[in-house]
């Protein structure tokens, strides 16, 4: 095997790669994805009780509720907008706080509280918004409670979800630059011909399946490195996160240029990935619920890639705590380069014939 | 002597070759029956309620609590009819949205939170505890209930509290993950507990739950996420044929088979009108099966359901021709058809976010068909509650088939 000549198929498959509007989709996905499920789905998984306020005089109720963790509070000049957005079903509750509100209450007028309560709004956050705006009421007027309530917490905080969903970005980071990108230049190459064209120069099969498989190893690194960078999941064990994204990129890269080999053409390829898709997919979902049990990820090939970035990146560890699980991925890595090259050899054989 | 065919007859010819053709994609064809059949099965398991209740544990519960209250307050000199009032006292019980569960024993409850004890709730609706630690049996015909947060009130809280004693404290015991809101609320549901039964009165007055109820109250009757993916689905299957057509149109003005078929007597009409009729056919078909099969329609709403899913087969029609007429390779017509089709789906989005939906996504065309479906599976909507949006949904149909029709009719005349 000719080291210049691998280096000479990649640099064409890196020249002309980023004309396909798969390496296009390989660079568009993380980044659309970060948008989508951080930004949005994000607010989906964990939604927090949704109060607006009109305040036309500076209350300190106002100020209570900014100080308040896990309530999204929003401010209105306008008393009917605010009942409209309640009404609407944009925020749970509408309070409003007229002028000379804190003075009525401090001095035992006993206003009316102009509390609203959104009709499709769920029972718990009617309760959560309700007692709180109530106790802020106690407080603006002086009262001393006559308890003190301790609050004691069992366990260790669960990860947000905008954390969890990390294995979920970086898993198309790595499928799309690391199987789709390669196994469909492999695909398209031979649909057009230019393989058989590559093959009658001196270039051995091998060669060109070592370039394309690099070439995915080289995209899916960057392309999960920067996933991980987006998310805010690399740290100063910067070195390790890049060490296991590449093997997760190995491995990805082996098993799309298994898939390219093997399939005939795109419409073939583009029917296996699809249809294997929950099943590579599937330990990415056991990191959103982690009530699951979670030895079932270990039945899949990725969790061996998955893991090792999420204890490595989001987790802190360093490489030696994952050795056994990235051990795992390099030997399937080796197994699918043998079947690689069994499947090459099938493919030429069909080629000679044609 | 050849005879003059009429064009029915060759737009049949041709919808017979489409057939043919869409028969043999097998890539296609095996998705659209994976996802005829997994797309209910999957439907299915989503949740079919909303869980919109917190589940606290108290200790002791709240009836002794309240006798032990009675009993020190009887002592001090209190009127029964004073004694009355506590039994009238809402320190916890019977409140929407809070399913309480009540222990004897703080450890027992403590033990519940932190894991070690599964609490259980029988179908009669008593309260089973089941040591894990023990390796005790689950108990027959019981859902497990997770509770992550108790209060724990110290013996003698309500007399204490009654008889103004300084330095009483109540303990929260929370699972870690429970959100702050959670704990700050059970922070302030006790400290105004401890208000009510010290007698001090709210320094605000509240109006009636009635009147600050805005909209339809739905507690209890909160729209489940099997309601809310319903038309969602319905809305994926006729996109995904966008997929299937697109790929159909795309290899025949590849493989320029449409000069093929225009050399016999069928006409450039002919050929659009076939592409047409399949098209929505196939998607419209397919929507009706998935709506059979996940349910939604109503005696009300079968006509709507029927016109809207109509205008959006002959929509997603139009998108098909359009990408298809590009002639792409497979790949080259995927990333078309994505690119036309991802923005399509931005409405089907909103309908998973509570609220209305922002002015921009109201712009896409999808999403008069998208409103149309939600509001009638959902909300129940008739004809007069969606003639505005069957309009705003026929004018984007216009523009979309339009375009589609036009791109392609060009592309076959300059093939």
């Amino acid at each position: 095997m000719s080291l210049s000549r691998i280096w000479r198929v990649l640099r064409k498959d890196l020249a002309l790669g980023p004309r396909s509007p798969i390496f296009l989709w390989a660079i568009v996905l993380p980044v659309a994805l970060t948008l989508i499920l951080q930004v949005a789905f994000g607010s989906l998984f964990d939604p927090e009780p949704r109060l607006g306020v009109v305040d036309q005089g500076d209350s300190a109720i106002t100020a209570g509720i900014e100080d308040t963790e896990g309530i999204e509070l929003t401010l209105f000049d306008d008393e009917a907008e605010l009942k409209r957005q309640v009404e609407a079903n944009d925020l749970d509750a509408g309070l409003i706080l007229p002028e000379g509100f804190d003075e009525a209450v401090k001095g035992g007028d006993k206003p009316t509280l102009q509390f609203f309560i959104g009709g499709e709004s769920y029972a718990s956050n009617r309760i959560i918004l309700t007692v709180t705006a109530l106790d802020l009421v106690r407080e603006l007027e002086g009262s001393v409670a006559p308890v003190t309530v301790d609050i004691v917490d069992f366990g260790e905080e669960g990860l947000p979800i905008s954390i969890r969903l990390i294995p979920v970005i970086v898993f198309y980071a790595l499928v799309i630059a690391g199987l789709f990108v390669p196994g469909s230049n492999i695909v398209e190459e031979k649909e057009q011909g230019t393989l058989m064209a590559i093959l009658v120069t001196p270039v051995k099969t091998a060669e060109v399946l070592a370039a394309k498989w690099l070439f995915g190893v080289i995209l899916a690194s960057v392309m999960g490195v920067a996933s991980l960078a987006m998310n805010g999941a690399i740290g100063s064990n910067w070195l390790d996160v890049v060490l296991v994204v590449i093997i997760a990129a190995m491995l990805s890269a082996m098993l799309g240029v298994v898939v390219g080999v093997f399939a005939k053409d795109s419409a073939m390829m583009f029917g296996i990935v699809k249809g294997a898709g929950i099943f590579l997919f599937a330990p990415a979902v056991f990191y959103i619920f982690p009530d699951w049990p979670q030895w079932i990820a270990k039945l899949f090939p990725l969790y061996w890639i998955i893991e090792p970035i999420w204890q490595v990146s989001v987790m802190g560890e360093s490489v030696t705590a994952v050795w056994s699980e990235l051990a795992v991925a390099l030997g399937i890595t080796a197994a699918l380069g043998v079947l690689a090259w069994w499947l090459a050899k099938r493919m030429q054989a069909q080629m000679a014939g044609q | 002597m050849s005879r003059a065919v009429s064009r029915p007859a060759i737009i049949w010819a041709l919808l017979k070759k489409e057939f043919k053709a869409y028969s043999r994609d097998t890539v296609y064809l095996l998705l659209t029956l994976l996802v005829l059949i997994a797309v209910p099965i999957t439907f299915r398991f989503l949740p079919d309620s909303v869980d919109e209740t917190i589940t606290l544990a108290v200790s002791p519960p709240v009836s002794a609590l309240i006798e032990d209250g009675k009993d020190t307050l009887r002592d001090l000199g209190a009127t029964e009819e004073q004694l009355a009032e506590l039994d009238e006292a809402d320190l916890t019980g019977e409140q929407e949205g809070l399913l309480l569960l009540e222990f004897e024993d703080e450890g027992q409850m403590t033990g519940v939170i932190e894991g070690t004890i599964e609490a259980w709730q029988t179908a009669d609706g008593e309260f089973v505890f089941r040591d894990k630690e023990a390796d005790e049996d689950k108990p027959d015909n019981a859902e497990r209930v997770n509770v992550d947060i108790g209060i724990a009130f110290p013996t003698g809280f309500i007399s204490q509290v009654a008889t103004g004693k300084d330095d009483i404290t109540v303990t929260v015991y929370s699972d870690a993950g429970v959100p702050d809101e959670i704990k700050g609320a059970m922070r302030s549901f006790v400290r105004e507990a401890a208000y009510q039964l010290a007698g001090k009165e709210l320094p605000v007055s509240i109006p009636a739950e009635e009147s600050i109820i805005l909209g339809q109250d739905r507690s209890g009757d909160q729209v489940t996420l099997q309601e809310k993916t319903r038309p969602l689905l319905l809305f994926m299957i006729l996109l995904m044929e966008t997929f299937s057509m697109a790929s159909l149109v795309s290899t025949e003005v590849l493989q320029r088979t449409v000069t093929a078929v225009l050399v016999t007597p069928a006409k450039v009409g002919d050929f659009l009108a076939a592409k047409t009729i399949f098209g929505t056919a196939m998607s419209f078909s397919q929507a009706l099966i998935m709506l059979a099969l996940i349910g939604g329609i109503t005696a009300e709403n079968w006509s709507l359901l029927l016109v809207v899913l109509l205008m959006g087969a002959i929509m997603f029609t139009g998108v098909a021709l359009f990408v298809g007429s590009a002639g792409k390779d497979f790949m080259g017509q995927l990333f078309y058809a994505m690119l036309f089709t991802i923005p399509l789906l931005i409405p089907t989005l909103s309908i998973m976010f509570p609220g209305s939906v922002a002015p921009w996504v109201r712009i896409i065309p999808t999403y008069p068909i998208i409103d149309v479906l939600v509001r009638s599976t959902v909300y129940g909507a008739t004809w007069s509650d969606s003639w505005g949006s069957l309009a705003y949904a026929a004018a984007w149909l216009v523009v979309l088939y339009g375009a589609g029709l036009i791109a392609l009719k060009r592309k076959v005349e300059s093939l």
